[in-house]
């Protein structure tokens, strides 16, 4: 372990030049952060002061075979020293392995694989071939793309549009890429469109997807783009009949389907992709994160081999290329995590974990006012906080009551990430029951804090 | 069902090879054309400036892996490095940190001009000119100039293939992914031998080009523009005249502008110095880096800002909002720092200088013999050569020729892995080059090309 002035050095350092997400440094210094995370094992990562900390935010719901598989570390080493890198057009033996790896385990025929860097460059991709795809197919005019408000499909310029919400503002980097289309989430606790059951919320979104197509006109629009399970408002599981009707709507209007499972593929909400809760298999999926649960940087777009025919011969060629794009260290990496995923029945462990988890959860809300919704799917689960049940209304921003409460979640050793009241939570696959009970415990304790100071009395 | 191929000394390639052409959608080759082209290539080693495939069939890099791999190949304490780093902690996201990514972002801020100090890391060029473009347009909205949104970037450039970024400089085939960005306008590339003003020395062009930036700031009003983003020299080009860039940084500073320095390609030593602004004694606002960061042994870039322009973002309502999951990754951040590290213990900057111009020498000597070539340029290890079908009027080949395919594939038959297009070809071996190498590249071009010229029957 460093030493106190090796750390504080280290920190001084990291304040003058980096530059962190969603952070700024001079807050940072009066906070005397940032910390510092020095090793991972299992659920657990250590900071430079040697303190532990399970991770219930699992780096961005990433790392889903846990922190620590040294096996991952290796098996990249080995490719590292034979072939560290060669760019595709050519290929390697692990990029060649993985891609037959994603057409094995994906749904339906998506079997066509573009390998990339991470889930932003994964939608671009997906929407650059949906754009493309529509004028092979003699259908130039369409282009336009329709996602759901509260959604999140990442950072670069043509994807940041989609989705959106108040809490994540964009104006920053106007102007808006044109064609973003905005449909409503079917969120079955805040139903933009007045359904009063997960149902009645399902059917009504996704007619609300019907009319925006036929409003802007089927022959403008290109794709439907969605994360089977929603995270940035807190892991929205839509009503049943939601994705059927998408399918069905966008093959009606010849509208492809793109399924973003960045954040839900490898066995994260308890199947092995989120899309199978459903039936559906979506014209293009993209992947990231737990493809690799985070060891390196690999994403890929995965396409139905019937949109990626479109682009079969020389003169139909998609013109689109990234430097490290199917690296073959990454590649050898996320062939040994799925190995991982698979030899130790993750998925499953998702299911039945995250099935205690959230029971443990929905507990909660018997003893705690301001549990307000408990919902997820698998080992991707949300916890919405309330100031009153019945309007459902969140805190006075004043209240800092996200900030309160992530504070105490510190002290209790949990890293968490709370936005706008939600509690987001996405540990490493491998979580324990035991370990649940031991985050649940540290979750009611901080409650009965939070709302002891804040004068609320306990459920009778 | 797709099979999964073992990689052992005896693996079996042709099944690899069929898994990709089943499953895996490669850069500018759709597998069709491969498959009955026998492709593709299964890569297996590499070796300084030498890779070779699972046949054993051994090539010189001249290509460089997107003119990425500035190290060279099979560098084993990289790998150490990066074993080191996944034994202790493989992930952690930022917002925390950790120690290796921090002992990156000391040391490019210590070697980037200037004061461009404060580091936004990413995985890739593309995620890094992204997070240059708008950080722009976020300073400027900070300091109340809500307006701002354009950008200027130059004909002929490339800045990368994500929706932000692929609309700035241009090249053929954007038609397929319309709709265009709002607010890209487009300058003349400062390239002498093709320049759009007729100019008959570099300094000509480059007062003429960097003037045709400032016009059109005017036309479209300065309280519009953002910024200007260009590469120092752009890949397979001419470097421009000094003049240039130096009238680029003060028209920017004249008009408000951010000026972005795009360094993925030259950035770590590619031009003969570390960062190919030094040459224009430049400092930009914005530098972006990718490629050479890594020597491509994994995905990591940055966005690299200088200090004024990073400190309007400090404060809690000031943030920039952004994040993305591998940005800052520890076992990739360590990977660059021993890469780095290489390039400074072995010279490899000055090595770039030196044989870049050796390089250059040589390949203006094939120029005296080949009336095929109309031009050869560029700076340290970053070079073009461009065919023309008429030296005088500079007309390119006849399209159904395929003069850029027969070259590629010549070159492939004598051992050496450089890709034409459009008649074009930019070399980028790693650095550590040496000129037994070049001349073996040269020596493989001369007859190449010989025998390109007397199948066209050019004399």
């Amino acid at each position: 372990m460093a030493t106190i002035t090796e750390n504080e050095a280290l920190r001084r350092s990291s304040l003058q030049y980096l530059w962190m997400h969603n952070r700024d440094w001079t807050q940072m210094a009066e906070e005397g952060e940032p910390q510092i995370i020095e090793s991972g094992r299992g659920v657990r990562v250590t900071d430079a002061e040697g303190r532990s900390w399970i991770d219930v935010n699992g780096g961005y719901n990433s790392v889903n075979v846990g922190y620590g598989r040294t096996e991952i570390g290796e098996v990249a080493y080995e490719q590292m020293v034979n072939l560290h890198y060669f760019p595709q057009g050519t290929t390697t033996v692990p990029m060649a392995n993985l891609a037959a790896k994603l057409a094995e385990i994906t749904p339906g025929s998506l079997s066509r694989v573009f390998p990339v860097s991470g889930g932003s460059e994964a939608n671009e991709t997906a929407l650059k071939i949906a754009r493309a795809y529509h004028k092979r197919r003699g259908e130039p005019g369409r282009y336009k793309v329709i996602s759901r408000i509260g959604s999140y499909h990442g950072m670069t310029a043509g994807v940041m549009w989609l989705g959106g919400s108040p809490y994540q503002p964009r104006h920053d980097y106007e102007p808006i890429y044109p064609g973003m289309v905005h449909a409503p989430q079917p969120n079955p606790y805040r139903c933009a469109q007045g359904g009063e059951t997960p149902s009645e919320c399902a059917v009504r979104c996704a007619e609300a997807v019907e009319r925006l197509i036929k409003f802007h006109g089927p022959q403008t629009v290109a794709a439907v783009i969605a994360e089977p399970v929603a995270i940035p408002q807190g892991a929205v599981v839509p009503g049943a009949e939601y994705f059927p009707m998408l399918r069905q709507i966008c093959d009606k209007y010849g509208v492809l389907l793109i399924a973003d499972e960045v954040i839900c593929g490898f066995g994260r909400t308890g199947r092995m992709f989120a899309s199978e809760h459903w039936d559906v298999v979506p014209d293009m999926m993209t992947v990231a994160k737990g493809i690799v649960s985070s060891y390196l940087p690999m994403a890929a777009a995965i396409v139905k081999q019937e949109v990626a025919d479109a682009f079969a011969g020389e003169r139909n060629l998609l013109r689109h290329v990234f430097t490290t794009a199917g690296h073959p260290v990454a590649a050898a990496a996320s062939l040994k995590n799925i190995e991982i995923i698979e030899n130790e029945d993750l998925v499953a462990n998702s299911a039945q974990v995250g099935a205690y988890f959230k029971e443990q959860l929905e507990g909660l809300a018997i003893d705690h006012p301001l549990v307000g919704d408990v919902r997820g799917l698998g080992l991707l689960l949300a916890v919405e906080l309330v100031s009153d049940r019945d309007t459902k209304a969140g805190f006075a921003a004043d209240a800092k009551a996200p900030e309160r409460l992530n504070e105490k979640f510190k002290r209790h050793g949990l890293i968490f990430r709370i936005n706008s009241n939600i509690l987001n939570i996405g540990p490493p696959l491998c979580i324990t029951r035991d370990e649940v009970d031991e985050i649940v415990h540290a979750i009611d304790l901080s409650l009965w804090e939070l709302e002891g100071e804040m004068g609320i009395s306990r459920m009778t | 069902m797709a099979t999964i191929v073992e990689d052992n000394a005896a693996g079996d390639a042709g099944a690899a090879r069929q898994a990709a052409l089943d499953h895996l959608w490669m850069h500018n080759a759709d597998w069709v054309t491969m498959a009955e082209e026998g492709g593709p290539t299964i890569m297996r080693k590499g070796d300084g400036v030498r890779v070779t495939d699972a046949e054993g069939e051994t090539w010189i890099d001249a290509h460089g892996g997107y003119a990425s791999v500035n190290a060279g190949y099979g560098r084993t304490e990289i790998a150490d490095a990066m074993l080191e780093q996944m034994r202790k902690l493989t992930y952690f996201p930022q917002g925390t940190t950790t120690v290796p990514l921090i002992r990156l972002v000391e040391k490019v801020g210590e070697l980037a001009p200037g004061n461009l100090e404060r580091v936004w890391p990413v995985s890739g060029g593309s995620e890094a000119n992204e997070t240059a473009v708008k950080v722009a347009r976020a300073y400027h909205k900070r300091r109340g100039d809500n307006g701002r949104y354009k950008i200027i970037s130059r004909r002929g450039s490339y800045h990368g293939a994500t929706a932000g970024v692929m609309w700035m400089g241009a090249s053929s085939g954007m038609s397929d992914y319309e709709p265009a960005m709002p607010g890209m306008l487009y300058a003349p590339q400062p390239n002498l031998y093709r320049c759009e003003f007729n100019s008959r020395t570099p300094e000509e062009c480059a007062e003429r080009s960097a003037k045709a930036i400032e016009d059109l700031i005017l036309l479209h009003h300065p309280d519009t523009v953002a910024a200007v983003i260009g590469e120092p020299v752009a890949s397979g080009l001419a470097p421009p005249a000094v003049e240039y860039w130096q009238m680029v940084r003060d028209i920017c500073d004249r008009y408000g502008a951010l000026l972005i320095a795009d360094e993925v390609v030259t950035g770590f030593g590619r031009t003969g110095r570390m960062f190919a602004v030094e040459h224009y004694g430049v400092v930009p606002d914005i530098m972006s880096v990718a490629k050479g960061i890594t020597s491509s042994y994994l995905p990591l870039a940055a966005t690299i800002v200088a200090t004024d322009v990073a400190d309007a973002f400090a404060g809690e309502d000031n943030i920039f909002r952004q994040a993305l999951t591998f940005g800052g990754h520890p076992v990739t951040a360590a990977v660059a720092i021993k890469n780095i590290e290489i390039i400074e213990r072995e010279g490899l900057v000055d090595n770039a200088a030196r044989m870049g111009a050796y390089f250059l020498e040589r390949l203006h000597e094939l120029k005296a013999q080949h009336p095929s070539i109309g031009d050869v340029r560029g700076i340290g290890l970053l070079l073009g050569v461009e065919l023309v079908s008429d030296r005088k009027t500079k007309a390119p080949f006849d399209e159904n020729l395929q003069v850029s395919n027969r070259l590629t594939r010549k070159m492939h038959d004598r051992g050496i892995i450089m890709r034409f297009g459009a008649d074009k070809v930019t070399l980028g071996p790693p650095l550590c080059i040496t000129a037994d190498d070049i001349d073996q590249i040269v020596g493989a071009m001369d007859s190449a090309i010989g025998e390109l010229e007397a199948e066209l029957a050019l004399v």
